[in-house]
Formats: structure tokens, C-alpha cells, sequence
């Protein structure tokens, strides 16, 4: 129902000394009812937090059971202390969120106000208000040069990567089927290197030992760098 | 011994007359072509025919221009036929004038230095713009051109360089590239030679030439490619293709002139880091053995940590690019040519 993370238990909201739970619903009440009245409103951190719960399911309730329920007038009646702002909410707030598929109220953190209450503060705001944005809008960077080439470049990363994945798999899969032969002619032929010692026991018709290889290499190594 | 020949020499260019000599150097030069001498050829020849073109413009008439953008949007009255994007820049601000390396005239992309014809909306374009592809392209051209210009100039008069063509720009193949017929032999050029063609480019940024652009007829452009046997073929279907069909776009930065559709950024000083890549052997079709040179650069604007640079992007540069290969169709305009 609310389209937003939220947290379920209430939060340690100060108003006065002395001022109660009766306090502490009074100031989410007005809260609300600002929120209604300017759209944009700058409680602490925590109040906001916890009013934009109330604010959202006083509108969604508006928008789902529309102004002839009496359950939502009543609820309307309760939220909003001007009663003015019934019709808004009805008349402005339903038709503009009718189609949201988003929340309806945005939240932002405020930096810590020195000197001040040193309490963290935020803005809480109707989406859709008037007001210029809280946030600017972000620059599309995707089509920079640099980024461009960078783009380039992680697509043929993970190509790459794709690529040697298929072919341990086919190695796997290849040295698999080659012990599973092997097995039962030799069993002494280590997987790892079945191949390899396949191709030099073809060329040098000898038996497979630990030095074939190596003295393979050694012999290959000067012409090697002799190619380059 | 050495001594000798000179004083031989200076004796005998004395004796000569202006014709003789004049004769004996076209002698010399159909012998033993070097590159310095052709762009030498090319240059006059440039310049000649926009001698030529300005000549033609006798009265001057003016057009309006309107400007939209940053940092306000005006109208300018300037010259039709001769004055350029560039020269609005310079009317409006200083910083249009440093940044922009592309403009818009009536939506379509024309380079800086390109005299406008008549009465248009103009557009400047930089390289932090949000959808900045099309100055990409121009840029990745240019780039490709400059390497033209590096190829010719690297080697020593021995190595007589042909430059064949650049396939058309696609900046997200990582390198830009110029394929040439070098005509070094078996020299498999190192690291360090690489770098040393990197850092002919990478100077033109403090040379700071402008990029013009200019239309020639078929007949000149004939005469400049005379030398170079891969231009000479694209020369004739590049023109039955362009507009008026017998006309073909030439581009020069410097002393370098070269074949192009355009459009290209104004200056070689937007252009940052520049990076000589690989050098890879290709076979075309049409044009037999060539070197297809890779690059890699950036603009000015833009900056980008060395790491990055030099660990991700130069290595994928030396890759192989696949673009496609010189080639010419018959009664078609050559592939590699870029599009406008």
C-alpha cells in the first residue's frame, strides 16, 4: 500500500517537555496539514518521517474510495485542521495522483543546521508541487567521448570473460569425456595434462613421463624467440 | 671530401638559371618523390584555389544570424560567403569561441571555419554536451585526418608514405584509424617509435591550426592527388557522388590537406591527449597490402585519469580494428570514405 521503504515502529519524536502522546499526534496533524496547505514543508528528520506515513495513506485512501466514503471524510477530517483542505485534497490531490504509480511525497535529508537544535532536519514535499526542484537534474553523461570509450571497453571485458567461461566449460567438459576414457586403459594419466601428453605421445612415440614435456619446451624455446 | 661536393654544388646552383633549376628539381622529383615535397605541391595548390573562390565573392552581402544558447541568444548581422561560425563566436563570447568545436546551422552539423551561405539559425557545439555524438564523430575524424598528418611527416624523405583512406569514424570500436601504404619494409615499428609518432600529434594541440575546410573542382583536386595512386582513383568517384557532381571536399590543418566528406572540429588545440596505437598489415581488396594505423585521443575537454587511460583504453586501441577495408566499387563511391 505505501510505495515507499518504511519503517513500522514509531520514532523518538521531541516536541516539549511534558506534551505527551496527545503532543506528539497534535504535531504530526499539522505537519500533515501543512504538508496539504504549501506542499512543501521542513520538519525535523524524524516528524517528517513519520507524517509522510500518515500523508500518504490519508491520500490513498482519497484517490481509492473517492469523497462520498465516510470513512475517508473522517479520516480528512481528522488529518487536515483547516477544513478547507478537504476540497483541495479532492478536488487538487486526487485528480493529480490518480495515475501515480509512485509514491505520492518525496523526502529529503537537510544538512545539520549549526548552531542550532543540532536535531537533523529534512524536506518533505508533495510530488507535482510548484516549487522549483530540491534536487537538479542530473547531467546525461552517457554520450561524453571518454564515457563512450569506456562503454567500449567493459562490453569487450565481459565479451571476453564470456568467452573464456564457454571454453573452460568446453575444456571441462572435453576432460571429462577424455578421463572417463582414459580411465579405463590408464588410470595413472593425470586429468589436467591428459591432453597435452596426448599430442606429445603422438609426435614422439614415447611413453608418457615427467620430463617429455619440459624437454619439449626447452627445445621450442629458441625458435620461439627467434619468431619474434 | 664532403666539403668539396658542396662547394661543387653551390658553385653550380649559381651557374644555373631559375628555369634550369626549376627543371632539374622536376626531374629530381620524378625520380624520387618525398613527402615533403607533395604537401608542398598540395598547399600551393590550396591556396591558390581559395585564392581563387575568395575572388569570386565581389560584393559583399549580408545575412542575418540568429544564435541560440549559452550565454544569451541574439542576432547577428554578418558577411555572406565569408563569415564563419567562428567569427559569430568571436562577436558573442570568448569562451564560444575557445570551447566550440562544431556548429549547428539549421540543424545541420558545418564546421567552424566554413563560411556560411545565407540567413540561418546557428548552434554551438562542445564536447560536454548532453548528447554530444555527432561532435564525437567530427572529432574521431579529425583525429584520423591528423594521423594522415603524422604518417606523412614522422619519416625521413626516404620512406615515401601513402595515405589510402580512413573507414568512416566509430568511436565506440575504441581507435581511429588510417589506413596507408608506409612503405617501410619488414620495419616492425617498437613502443618507443610509436610514441615518437604520438608526439608529432599530441604538438599540433600547442600549434593550435585551424581545420578549413574547402570544395575544390575535380580538376584541382586531380592535380593535388597526382602523386598518391590510392586518392587518385577515389578522387573521380568521390565527386560523381558529391552534390554538384563534379566538386570534392578537401580538408587542411597546417600543411596537411586531405580527402574528406567532413565535418571536423575547429582546431587541433581541442584536441588533448593523442596516442599512436598499433600498427597492423591488412589486405584490401582493391588496393593490395596496406598498414592500418590505430589511434587513440581525446578532446582537451575532457579529462581522464592516466590509469584509465593508459591501462584500459591505449590496449584496446592496439587491437585490431575491424572497420572496413579500403576498397573501391565500380561506378560507386569508395566504402572507407566517411558519410557526412
Amino acid at each position: 500500500m505505501l510505495k515507499f521503504p518504511h519503517r513500522m515502529r514509531p520514532r523518538k519524536i521531541q516536541i516539549a517537555v511534558g506534551a505527551g502522546q496527545e503532543g506528539r499526534i497534535k504535531r504530526l496533524r499539522q505537519i500533515v496539514t501543512g504538508l496539504v496547505r504549501y506542499e512543501r514543508v521542513e520538519p525535523t528528520y524524524a516528524q517528517a518521517d513519520e507524517a509522510r506515513q500518515y500523508a500518504e495513506r490519508l491520500l490513498y485512501l482519497a484517490i481509492k474510495n473517492g469523497d462520498k466514503h465516510k470513512e475517508t471524510m473522517e479520516m480528512a477530517d481528522y488529518w487536515l485542521l483547516e477544513k478547507d483542505l478537504v476540497h483541495k485534497l479532492f478536488k487538487v490531490l486526487v485528480p493529480r495522483y490518480k495515475n501515480y504509480t509512485t509514491c505520492f511525497t518525496d523526502l529529503h535529508k537537510l544538512a545539520v543546521e549549526y548552531p542550532g537544535s543540532g536535531l537533523p532536519r529534512a524536506v518533505l514535499e508533495l510530488r507535482g508541487n510548484p516549487w522549483p526542484p530540491i534536487v537538479p537534474r542530473q547531467r546525461d553523461t552517457r554520450y561524453l567521448l571518454s564515457n563512450i570509450l569506456l562503454a567500449g571497453a567493459r562490453k569487450d571485458y565481459h565479451i571476453s570473460k564470456q568467452k573464456a567461461w564457454e571454453q573452460q566449460q568446453q575444456q571441462q567438459q572435453e576432460t571429462s569425456s577424455a578421463t572417463l576414457k582414459s580411465s579405463s586403459s590408464s588410470s595413472s594419466v593425470d586429468s589436467g595434462i591428459a591432453e597435452i601428453d596426448r599430442e606429445v605421445r603422438q609426435e614422439e612415440g614415447s611413453p608418457v613421463d615427467e620430463a617429455a614435456p619440459s624437454s619439449k619446451s626447452s627445445s621450442s624455446g629458441p625458435q620461439s624467440v627467434a619468431d619474434r | 671530401m664532403a666539403t668539396a661536393i658542396h662547394n661543387f654544388q653551390f658553385v653550380v646552383r649559381l651557374s644555373m638559371s631559375n628555369g634550369i633549376r626549376r627543371i632539374c628539381r622536376r626531374a629530381y622529383s620524378t625520380r624520387k618523390l618525398t613527402n615533403a615535397e607533395v604537401r608542398r605541391k598540395r598547399v600551393e595548390l590550396f591556396d591558390a584555389e581559395k585564392q581563387r573562390q575568395l575572388a569570386l565573392v565581389t560584393r559583399v552581402e549580408k545575412i542575418e544570424v540568429r544564435h541560440k544558447g549559452v550565454p544569451e541568444e541574439c542576432t547577428l548581422i554578418m558577411n555572406k560567403d565569408l563569415s564563419t561560425p567562428f567569427n559569430c563566436a568571436m562577436h558573442i563570447h570568448e569562451l564560444l569561441m575557445n570551447r566550440s568545436a562544431l556548429a549547428l546551422v539549421n540543424g545541420e552539423p558545418w564546421d567552424m571555419h566554413r563560411p556560411l551561405e545565407r540567413d540561418c539559425e546557428l548552434r554551438f557545439l562542445h564536447f560536454q554536451d548532453e548528447d554530444s555524438r555527432v561532435l564525437n564523430n567530427a572529432f574521431w575524424r579529425t583525429c584520423a585526418f591528423i594521423l594522415g598528418h603524422v604518417l606523412e611527416t614522422a619519416f625521413k624523405d626516404e620512406y615515401y608514405v601513402e595515405l589510402c583512406s580512413f573507414p568512416p569514424p566509430n568511436v565506440s570500436s575504441g581507435s581511429f584509424v588510417y589506413d596507408a601504404a608506409l612503405n617501410i619494409g619488414d620495419w616492425q615499428l617498437s613502443q618507443t617509435e610509436l610514441n615518437c609518432l604520438s608526439r608529432i600529434g599530441y604538438r599540433l594541440s600547442y600549434a593550435d591550426l585551424k581545420i578549413q575546410r574547402l570544395e575544390v573542382p575535380v580538376s584541382v583536386a586531380d592535380q593535388m592527388f597526382a602523386d598518391n595512386r590510392f586518392k587518385q582513383e577515389q578522387v573521380s568517384a568521390i565527386a560523381a557522388k558529391s552534390k554538384s557532381g563534379a566538386t570534392v571536399t578537401l580538408y587542411r590543418a597546417g600543411d596537411h590537406v586531405d580527402l574528406s566528406s567532413g565535418p571536423m572540429i575547429g582546431s587541433t588545440a581541442q584536441i588533448g591527449r593523442y596516442s599512436v596505437c598499433a600498427v597492423h598489415d591488412i589486405e584490401s581488396p582493391t588496393f593490395g597490402k596496406l598498414q592500418r594505423v590505430q589511434g587513440l585521443a581525446l578532446p582537451t575537454q575532457l579529462t581522464m585519469h592516466s590509469w584509465t587511460y593508459d591501462t584500459i583504453l591505449r590496449p584496446r586501441a592496439a587491437k585490431l580494428n575491424t572497420g572496413p577495408l579500403p576498397e573501391m566499387r565500380k561506378t560507386q563511391t569508395p566504402k572507407e570514405l566517411p558519410a557526412p
